[in-house]
């Protein structure tokens, strides 16, 4: 803490604990709304934009409700000393959230888990031949953090790298599902991931309709899980157009 | 010496982007004899500069900065504390600068960048010198509890004058903070005043006048490069490295100094230089003043 080292005070945010809220959705309340007021399939508008940081080879800004998340691509660039020699070229990814993402206060670490998610989401993405002996650096930062901050994350990664010239076979699109009892969502916001039964996330190349990642967590059923994987599929196709129309956009714009 | 001729020589049959790398400081002193940068800026003259209020919805207050494409997220979250027994009502501010590894080509992760620990102490510095905010306001029960403002400001994208963007961003998430309506519970701690229990719960407001933080003198500063006889208002990346002597000026509301950096570099400043770079920053100040103001009356429409 910069103010004054060694003398701040412990402190704590004046929000009510988790105990106080009531749980968002009951076993048999089948005219339970979201509360953002989507429908259960219906995800949230989604607004990218490349070219946000200027000093980067290639980034992507993208914002789906509260969720914000900007990406910076560096390289292909010298890969660290340490490094074997290689004949294709190397992906790096970081994610990481600032102080003020979450509700609450965090440390605005590193998030091991996402990086290693990230990469593994892209790296069958991009054709790392083209750039022998190089590493190509993936950087996030999650804004502020409103639910499904992954498949963000990974979406407007891909975006950046597209900006930024690196040869992929497609862009990648992400989307997540969670299970509220009976009812699955898509694109869940924060609220609704807290009280999830389950979560399955899906990556994919939608002109090649190949899936670079599937996750799922807790508990599912077969038919719903067939179920989930469709919804996400088609909404991977809808999120792959946005995501193409955005760097349209931005190629006619520097025609201009 | 053969070489400066040699490097006249060249100028005129090499292209100008060669010429840019090749030789950075010729190419800069070539057209600051021509009283120009090659942005198409005048020395004097700082880029474009844009604030936007309420950027990040989960703290409460927000700010992004952005002169020319340097830009900051400046964002405050507010939370409770015990105050020391020296000063039993004043609250507190923790300010920390964060340079992620988007900004910038040369920070990577887990190796923090060197300009970051040194903004951070500057920021500290001139906002809790200058009296912006008065930590009395803080307080919400004298002795028992305060507030802790925490604010961070994380760097975008680094292209220049880092420390003006960042103040800039702090100065404009604090006239842009709204403090929650709180009261004290029966354990003795803070909690909020959410506007469903308003009706049911007989706990008092214990902050009811003070959502505000009343912003008494506000720091505005510039950064100036000073090479040769030159000085050269808020400098871009390339040119902070190729010249190399830096002057950071703020100024208050009121133009009185606040601080005065100047962190070593091969130029000695005499007086006449200084008070220049003091006057380029007294009309930087009037400019930010008038960006700031625009910001927050632009969000009093909405």
């Amino acid at each position: 803490m910069a103010a004054k080292p060694g003398s701040v005070p412990t402190t704590y945010p004046p929000n009510p604990g988790p105990k106080t809220r009531p749980p968002i959705f009951k076993d048999n309340d089948l005219d339970w709304v979201r509360p953002d007021g989507r429908g259960f399939h219906q995800c949230r508008p989604a607004f990218f934009r490349t070219g946000a940081v200027n000093s980067a080879s290639g980034s992507a800004y993208a914002e789906f409700g509260n969720t914000k998340v900007i990406v910076s691509v560096f390289g292909p660039r010298e890969s660290k000393k340490a490094m074997m020699y290689s004949d294709t070229g190397r992906l790096n990814c970081n994610v990481s959230y600032t102080t003020f993402a979450t509700p609450v206060r965090g440390q605005g670490s590193d998030h091991k888990e996402f990086s290693s998610m990230l990469h593994k989401s892209l790296e069958g993405a991009i054709m790392l031949e083209t750039f022998p002996k190089t590493t190509v650096d993936v950087f996030a930062l999650v804004l502020e953090s409103g639910g499904s901050d992954l498949p963000v994350v990974i979406s407007c990664a891909s975006l950046a790298l597209a900006d930024a010239g690196i040869m992929m076979y497609d862009l990648v699109a992400a989307v997540s599902v969670s299970c509220l009892g009976k009812n699955l969502v898509i694109d869940p916001i924060l609220e609704e991931e807290s009280y999830q039964d389950g979560s399955l996330m899906l990556t994919c190349m939608p002109s090649r309709y190949e899936v670079t990642q599937l996750t799922f967590t807790g508990e599912w059923s077969t038919p719903d899980i067939n179920e989930a994987m469709q919804l996400c599929l088609d909404a991977c196709d809808k999120l792959g157009k946005v995501m193409r129309s955005c760097l349209k956009e931005a190629a006619s714009a520097s025609q201009e | 010496m053969g070489l400066p001729n040699a490097i006249g020589d060249l100028s005129t049959e090499v292209e100008v982007e060669a010429f840019r790398r090749l030789f950075p400081l010729r190419f800069y002193e070539k057209h600051l004899s021509e009283s120009i940068r090659p942005d198409a800026r005048p020395l004097g003259r700082a880029r474009d500069t844009t604030i936007a209020l309420g950027a990040v919805a989960s703290a409460n207050g927000s700010a992004l900065a952005k002169i020319g494409s340097t830009t900051m997220l400046a964002a405050i979250k507010m939370e409770v504390m015990t105050p020391s027994m020296e000063t039993p009502d004043e609250g507190c501010i923790a300010i920390d600068f964060h340079m992620p590894p988007i900004c910038s080509p040369i920070v990577r992760p887990g190796r923090p960048a060197e300009a970051a620990p040194v903004v951070s102490k500057q920021l500290s510095d001139t906002i809790l010198s200058s009296g912006m905010i008065n930590l009395k306001e803080l307080s919400l029960v004298s002795g028992k509890a305060a507030w802790m403002a925490y604010l961070d400001i994380y760097c975008l994208d680094a292209d220049g004058a880092l420390f003006d963007t960042a103040l800039l961003s702090a100065v404009a998430a604090f006239s842009h903070l709204d403090i929650p309506e709180v009261s004290l519970n029966d354990d003795g701690k803070i909690v909020l005043l959410s506007e469903e229990q308003e009706g049911m719960s007989d706990r008092e407001s214990v902050n009811k006048e003070k959502r505000k933080v009343t912003l008494s003198s506000v720091p505005f500063s510039l950064t100036c490069i000073l090479h040769k006889n030159y000085i050269l208002a808020d400098p871009t990346a390339e040119e902070e490295s190729i010249m190399e002597t830096l002057v950071t000026v703020v100024l208050d509301s009121s133009s009185q100094l606040v601080s005065l950096y100047k962190p070593g570099g091969p130029v000695l400043a005499y007086t006449s230089a200084i008070q220049d770079c003091i006057a380029l920053t007294r009309q930087r100040a009037k400019e930010l003043q008038k960006i700031l103001d625009e910001a927050i009356s632009g969000m009093e429409v909405d």
